[in-house]
């Protein structure tokens, strides 16, 4: 009865319950989608960081996390590739060859990581051939071709079918120098990454070295993110020679972004309740200072102090959670529309690539924001609840009843 | 049987720049099963004395005894639930919870009193039935005229089983019909049941019913008389 009176109590005055409703809906609504747009942006980070060159996890020798040198091979690679092409969830695996050097064209020249791949197992790991933009992903029958991003394209002053030559120390230590021609041009979302790594096939780079097959990377995709743990952690035990990383080892800024976006998220929806707390506890104070006299007869009959201190804190809770429902569920309407349709960013495309953000931004927002955000949303209620409920307990019934 | 004994009973209000003396050392019992009016002008401490006896406010100076119990020196809380269950309350101003129906105002008290809901809501009809309500159980105040507002008002007074009720200004609000049909509630509960009454009244209607006048200045009981002294004045 006691829940009863409080939730009437909030519709004596419907307008004002419904603006304060409304206020907490979409205060709530637009932190909420502001939160699921930077994990969208986030998981569009991730998504196309494994996408375009990392994979879930990749596998080095130990001893090529110190220089990176073509040297630090990883010992009976056959072997590991047909252990992981065998195990559960891998979709897909290659191994590459990596070689830090310089790119040069008639005119400037400029310092390139060079990965040496098998072009049809990269395509099961990457999407590098899906990013062609001018040319082919090695579609050529002339030897020695290359793929390259069109941001170094544009700094070598390359086109299609144009010669560059790639310098680089060899596994003697000799400096050695290939000719490639260009057969493709890709662009990713990533500047950076465009104009610092070319693609070649490694058997054209093993005959330059002059070398037995050789692997200084093994890149395993799988066919979902969620299968990381289940067969990353196996392999890495097995392999315990070799250093074996999942994708938020390998890309740590990532991780970073995501504790960011968390923190970021977590402020962002604490400011706006913050904000709204002020809002509601006027509310709640405008609505006792209007029922002086009930209270006063409430307790001039019986009703104890913390009874009456109960039911202003269950109306503000009432209030605040039917608003809280409402913008969680307009929230949730929004983040699933936007997080199939997307949002059209290609206005800023050149900022977004900088960041390796694509031009269409899917929202997103973990299950597990919401529990905690249910509770602050509480705790708000009760917050703003507490200095009215103080000041409707502290009245005096003889005083009270006669307010009018 | 003494329901209500003050002794030198005094109230001064002092957050004043000159303290107000409401109630000057006043000695009063007031037995079971009486009917009495306490009267005065404005300003003679009628209200003040009520609100002493119902527990509304403490005195400055003296005690207050309600079924034997000094409740003078009780705390808040412990003078909430003596009113709880020894106190019903009828105020000028109805003062009933507007967002509850007629038999959700009765039940409510005896919520309070925890008992359980299947007998709450018989009494609360029983209540509402013995003055006269029992076609508007449903109605919101909002619904009911003055009179009908103050007779749930009267219900719920009786709902908590209470030692006696407070009355104050009962009748102020109403028209002189609803007056005299609350008046006879009154004095047939009060004849059929004991239930005794104290009221704070200016209403001519209500101290000619009276069986006990108390005349209240300046905070000082001035004159206390029972209705036969009353009459006996009058011829």
């Amino acid at each position: 009865m006691l829940l009863t009176l409080a939730w009437r109590n909030i519709w004596r005055n419907k307008k004002r319950s419904l603006i304060i409703i409304s206020a907490v809906a979409v205060g709530l609504c637009c932190g909420l989608f502001a939160s699921a747009a930077m994990f969208g942006m986030w998981d569009s980070m991730i998504n196309t960081t494994i996408d375009r060159d990392i994979g879930h996890f990749q596998i080095h020798s130990k001893s090529f996390e110190d220089e990176k040198l073509v040297t630090d091979t990883i010992p009976g690679f056959e072997n590991i590739l047909s252990t992981l092409k065998s195990t559960k969830y891998v979709s897909g695996v290659t191994s590459r060859i990596l070689i830090e050097g310089m790119a040069s064209s008639a005119t400037t020249s400029s310092g390139v990581r060079i990965l040496g791949i098998n072009p049809e197992t990269e395509k099961k790991v990457t999407s590098i051939y899906k990013h062609i933009i001018k040319g082919n992903y090695f579609g050529e029958t002339w030897k020695n071709q290359i793929v390259i991003g069109e941001k170094l394209a544009d700094n070598l002053g390359l086109r299609e079918k144009s010669k560059i030559v790639l310098g680089f120390q060899g596994i003697d230590g000799s400096i050695i120098y290939g000719a490639f021609r260009v057969t493709g041009i890709f662009r990713t979302e990533s500047s950076t990454f465009d104009k610092s790594n070319v693609f070649v096939k490694e058997d054209d780079l093993l005959k330059l070295i002059d070398s037995d097959k050789i692997s200084n990377e093994i890149v395993v995709r799988l066919s979902s993110v969620q299968q990381v743990d289940s067969v990353y952690i196996p392999i890495k035990n097995k392999f315990s020679n070799l250093s074996v990383k999942y994708w938020g080892e390998l890309a740590p800024e990532l991780n970073f972004y995501y504790q960011s976006v968390v923190l970021q998220s977590n402020i962002f929806v604490g400011i706006i309740l913050f904000a709204l707390l002020f809002g509601i506890t006027n509310t709640m104070l405008m609505s006792v200072m209007e029922r002086v006299r009930e209270f006063g007869v409430l307790m001039a009959v019986g009703m104890k102090r913390s009874r009456v201190f109960f039911m202003i804190i269950m109306e503000t809770i009432s209030l605040s959670f039917i608003g809280g429902v409402v913008g969680l569920i307009l929230a949730l309407i929004l983040i699933e529309y936007f997080g199939s349709v997307g949002i059209n960013l290609s206005a800023f495309t050149e900022g977004l690539s900088q960041w390796s953000l694509g031009t269409q931004l899917y929202t997103s927002l973990p299950f597990s924001f919401y529990p905690p955000l249910v509770l602050m949303i509480l705790v708000t209620a009760v917050i703003s609840a507490f200095y009215p409920a103080l000041k409707a307990i502290k009245l005096k019934p003889a005083t009270a009843i006669r307010t009018y | 049987m003494t329901l209500i004994e003050l002794n030198n009973v005094s109230k001064i209000y002092d957050g004043t720049a000159v303290p107000v003396k409401a109630v000057d050392e006043v000695h009063l019992n007031i037995e079971e099963g009486e009917f009495t009016a306490i009267v005065g002008p404005s300003g003679s401490g009628k209200t003040t004395l009520l609100n002493l006896i119902g527990g509304l406010d403490q005195p400055t100076a003296g005690k207050i005894f309600i079924d034997g119990t000094d409740i003078s020196t009780f705390k808040p809380d412990e003078l909430i639930n003596f009113r709880l269950h020894h106190i019903g309350f009828v105020f000028q101003a109805y003062n009933l919870i507007p967002v509850f129906t007629a038999k959700e105002n009765v039940e409510f008290i005896m919520l309070l009193q925890k008992i359980p809901k299947a007998e709450r809501e018989k009494k609360a009809i029983e209540f509402l039935k013995a003055v006269g309500l029992e076609d508007r159980i449903n109605s919101k105040p909002t619904e009911l005229s003055g009179g009908q507002q103050q007779r749930v008002a009267v219900a719920r007074a009786l709902a908590s089983t209470p030692s006696f009720v407070l009355a104050d200004e009962p009748t102020a609000n109403l028209d002189s019909v609803s007056a005299d049909s609350l008046l006879d509630l009154m004095e047939n509960l009060n004849r059929d049941h004991k239930m005794t009454f104290v009221f704070s009244t200016h209403d001519n209607r209500v101290i000619q019913r009276a069986h006990r006048v108390i005349t209240l200045r300046d905070g000082a009981v001035e004159s206390d008389k029972v209705k036969d002294e009353i009459l006996s004045q009058k011829s």
